[in-house]
């Protein structure tokens, strides 16, 4: 078995023979692939008015209404400093819970829940593609086809920045 | 030692009461000094502490039947008019009152500390055995009481109490025997409590530090029976729109007659909601009273303190507002009650030198104004010398001897409440360490409120808090900035004014705009939210005037949208400390819009000008 190999980074995977059994919800973002724990998601909702809040960092969008819940939207293209782009039909708010709170993140295209087991994770190469922080990608699997790299929401602001947040 | 009760219903109501009675009885023992032959005080009195003892013993808090007891009998003794009401008296009962307030807090704190309390009950007993014929009492000296009159089962009662077996007979008949006349709260509480002991109920039983606990509301029953109704007629509201949508989908209905009952059906949800509302709103409404009565014994004991004679007067303690802003008001109150005490009232020989009467007068009065409550603090003492106000600020470095000449009375009262001023040379355990006036501005600012001083040399001062009757749902102003429409909350603004743009002036890189005598400060809207600039600059705009404590500014923006009434939402922990953001709310098409902070855009006026 290859588990050996592979340094396990989700904190609750317990080690096994095959190792637990995740869920994943994957989404796309400039042409790549990634995954969050799908008990993080609440839920994906297409694009509703953004009312923009100022004095914010570039990457905060602005708030919606979810529902009469205020809730922050967070652009992850603008986040990884990956190239903008327009909204299209394909465009989603992914609501998720960090730390407690509700967040939204546009993603370019949720396409959909998988299960893998957790000894499919692997550490991340030393290099990852694009401008993606290093602290939130929590390893990369690899299947046949398909690479998709794990992320951990809970990391994508770096203690500075919810000082940063906070101190405003 | 862990407090071993094993019905924590009974001893959540026995902590309410308590504490609802030891708040009450402060005031009234104040009362009874000036008032010492009003026999209906002293018997309240009486039976307040008496029925926190009977309940205590109930519940088995020794401590507490201690200090109680003893002051119990001390009241008694002044109720039969064996003892006369001194102030040294009352300074004895005052003080195992506090006794008694800490005991209780320990309780509710989850812990009894073994507290030293023999030094405040010695106090007591002497009063006991002073010029009197009957031993030190003990509880077997009670029924020689019986005798008293004025309620014969008063003397019972304790003995009763005091007596395990019998208390567990019929618990929340004891304390209410003494108190047949007016119904005290316990029996109210305490039975039900007894009723339900059988389902254990997890209470959580944490407790504040301090006496005042806000984790439970008392609701009048009729307000109960009120928000019902009103809940049932929203509830046939709601089956007519399910009604109205099946006949509309189901085809028994056409647009034209649906269109006409929706828009009745409209208008009747609006009245529902809206008393609904108002209801809800009333719940957390409590009496201003609740701060007020904490004041007559700071006075008593400031005035005991100071040397000086107050007449402490109350105004409108029945005025209601919202319960967050009660708990926020206390400390600014108590601050500028010191204040007056301090530095506004002179000793008795000085006032009669200046021509006034012996004893000074201090009054306090509440009183509601539209969507605002209006409290002022006022004395008839030396008033505010700006003089002396402005040499200290130079003196401190707090301001330049230039600022200074070009100021007007009112931004020199303005200057005490700069932090780190006080007139005084010296800090005493009263006043002078240039905290207190800084207190009541930051919280003043807190609830969105304005402080106003009125104050003449000689003939005393006036402070006037203006603060918003709730804190959860706001009139706002509408208005809309380039586009993107912001709410305002109506109770920082003071006018709107059309006005053009060429009337601006421009004072050392700061806009400002006459108004009538004043000038302005300007803020654009625009500039501080970074709005992209979407049409030609018109040549008219619109300056709303807002004030927030003692400042005020004109924010500059495109167009006023209008009036509403907004729920204020928050922006989570992530987008908390926006400057000049205060929150969100929803509008009726879904949008969120952004609260502006109405303090924050007088503080970052401050900076601006600071900055120059």
């Amino acid at each position: 078995m290859s588990n050996a190999l592979a340094p396990i980074k989700l904190d609750d995977v317990r080690s096994g023979e095959q190792g637990e059994l995740i869920q994943l919800v994957s989404f796309n973002l400039a042409q790549e692939e990634y995954g969050v724990d799908v008990l993080k998601v609440r839920e994906i909702i297409r694009m509703p008015t953004i009312t923009r809040v100022p004095n914010t960092p570039h990457y905060v969008e602005g708030v919606i209404n979810l529902r009469g819940k205020v809730i922050p939207i967070i652009n992850m293209r603008k986040r990884f400093c990956l190239a903008e782009a327009e909204y299209d039909k394909q465009t989603r708010i992914m609501v998720m819970d960090v730390g407690g709170e509700l967040m939204g993140f546009i993603v370019d295209a949720v396409s959909e829940v998988i299960r893998i087991s957790s000894s499919e994770i692997q550490p991340s190469p030393a290099v990852v593609s694009s401008g993606i922080d290093q602290e939130c990608i929590a390893g990369v699997i690899n299947q046949a086809e398909r690479l998709l790299v794990l992320l951990e929401l809970e990391k994508i602001f770096t203690q500075d920045e919810r000082q940063l947040f906070s101190n405003l | 030692m862990p407090i071993d009760c094993e019905d924590q219903e009974l001893l959540e109501g026995f902590l309410t009461e308590t504490t609802e009675l030891l708040e009450k009885l402060d005031d009234d023992l104040v009362a009874l000094e000036k008032t010492p032959s009003d026999t209906d005080l002293l018997n309240q009195i009486f039976r307040s502490i008496h029925t926190v003892k009977g309940a205590s013993s109930f519940l088995g808090f020794d401590l507490l039947v201690r200090v109680t007891h003893k002051t119990e009998d001390v009241l008694n003794r002044l109720r039969k008019g064996e003892l006369l009401v001194t102030p040294e008296i009352m300074d004895v009962v005052l003080e195992a009152t506090d006794l008694v307030k800490t005991l209780v807090a320990d309780i509710k704190g989850g812990d009894i500390v073994d507290r030293e309390i023999d030094e405040t009950v010695n106090k007591l007993i002497p009063l006991l055995s002073e010029q009197a014929q009957q031993p030190p009492a003990e509880p077997a000296a009670e029924p020689t009481n019986v005798g008293a009159g004025i309620e014969p089962p008063a003397a019972a009662a304790p003995s009763a109490s005091s007596e395990p077996t019998s208390a567990a007979g019929q618990p929340s008949a004891q304390p209410e025997s003494p108190t047949p006349t007016s119904p005290l709260p316990p029996a109210v509480s305490a039975a039900p409590a007894v009723k339900k002991a059988a389902p254990p109920k997890p209470a959580d039983n944490k407790g504040g530090d301090d006496l005042s606990d806000s984790s439970t509301v008392r609701v009048d029953v009729k307000r109960l029976d009120d928000l019902m109704n009103q809940v049932g007629e929203l509830v046939l509201e709601r089956n007519r729109m399910i009604q109205l949508n099946q006949d509309l989908q189901g085809g028994s209905s056409d647009h034209i007659l649906f269109g006409e009952e929706f828009g009745k059906l409209t208008k009747r949800m609006n009245f529902v909601t809206s008393e609904l509302q108002m209801q809800v709103l009333k719940m957390r409404m409590i009496p201003v009273e609740k701060v007020f009565k904490k004041f007559p014994r700071i006075v008593r004991s400031l005035s005991r303190d100071l040397g000086k004679e107050v007449d402490l007067q109350i105004f409108g303690e029945e005025t209601e507002l919202d319960r967050s802003v009660v708990d926020e008001i206390g400390d600014p109150l108590i601050h500028l009650i010191r204040n007056a005490m301090d530095h506004g009232l002179e000793t008795p020989e000085e006032r009669l030198a200046a021509g006034k009467p012996r004893t000074g007068t201090l009054v306090l009065a509440a009183v509601h104004e539209g969507n605002s409550i209006i409290i002022s603090i006022k004395d008839d003492g030396r008033g505010i010398d700006t003089e002396r106000v402005g040499r200290k600020a130079i003196e401190k470095g707090l301001i330049s001897e230039e600022q200074l000449t070009a100021m007007s009375q009112r931004e020199m009262f303005d200057l005490i409440f700069l932090p780190g001023f006080s007139t005084k040379d010296k800090a005493s355990d009263l006043s002078g360490r240039g905290v207190g006036m800084d207190v009541v501005k930051t919280n003043i600012k807190k609830l969105n409120g304005l402080i106003e001083i009125k104050s003449e040399k000689g003939l005393g001062s006036e402070f006037i808090l203006r603060l918003p009757l709730t804190l959860a749902i706001i009139q706002s102003l509408l208005v809309e900035v380039e586009g993107e429409v912001y709410s305002i909350p109506l109770s920082s603004v003071l006018e709107t004014l059309r006005v053009d743009q060429r009337q601006f002036h421009v004072v050392g890189g700061q806009e400002v705009l006459k108004l009538r005598e004043s000038v302005l400060p300007l803020i654009r809207l625009e500039q501080v939210f970074k709005v992209q600039r979407t049409a030609e600059r018109d040549d008219f705009c619109y300056v709303v005037v807002i004030g927030a404590a003692d400042k005020r500014v004109g924010l500059v923006v495109t167009r006023l949208v209008g009036q509403q009434e907004v729920a204020i939402k928050s922006l989570g922990n992530y987008l908390a400390n926006i400057p000049g953001i205060a929150g969100s709310t929803i509008l009726g098409d879904g949008r969120v819009t952004l609260i502006v902070d109405p303090v924050g855009m007088i503080d970052s006026g401050d900076t601006a000008a600071a900055g120059r």
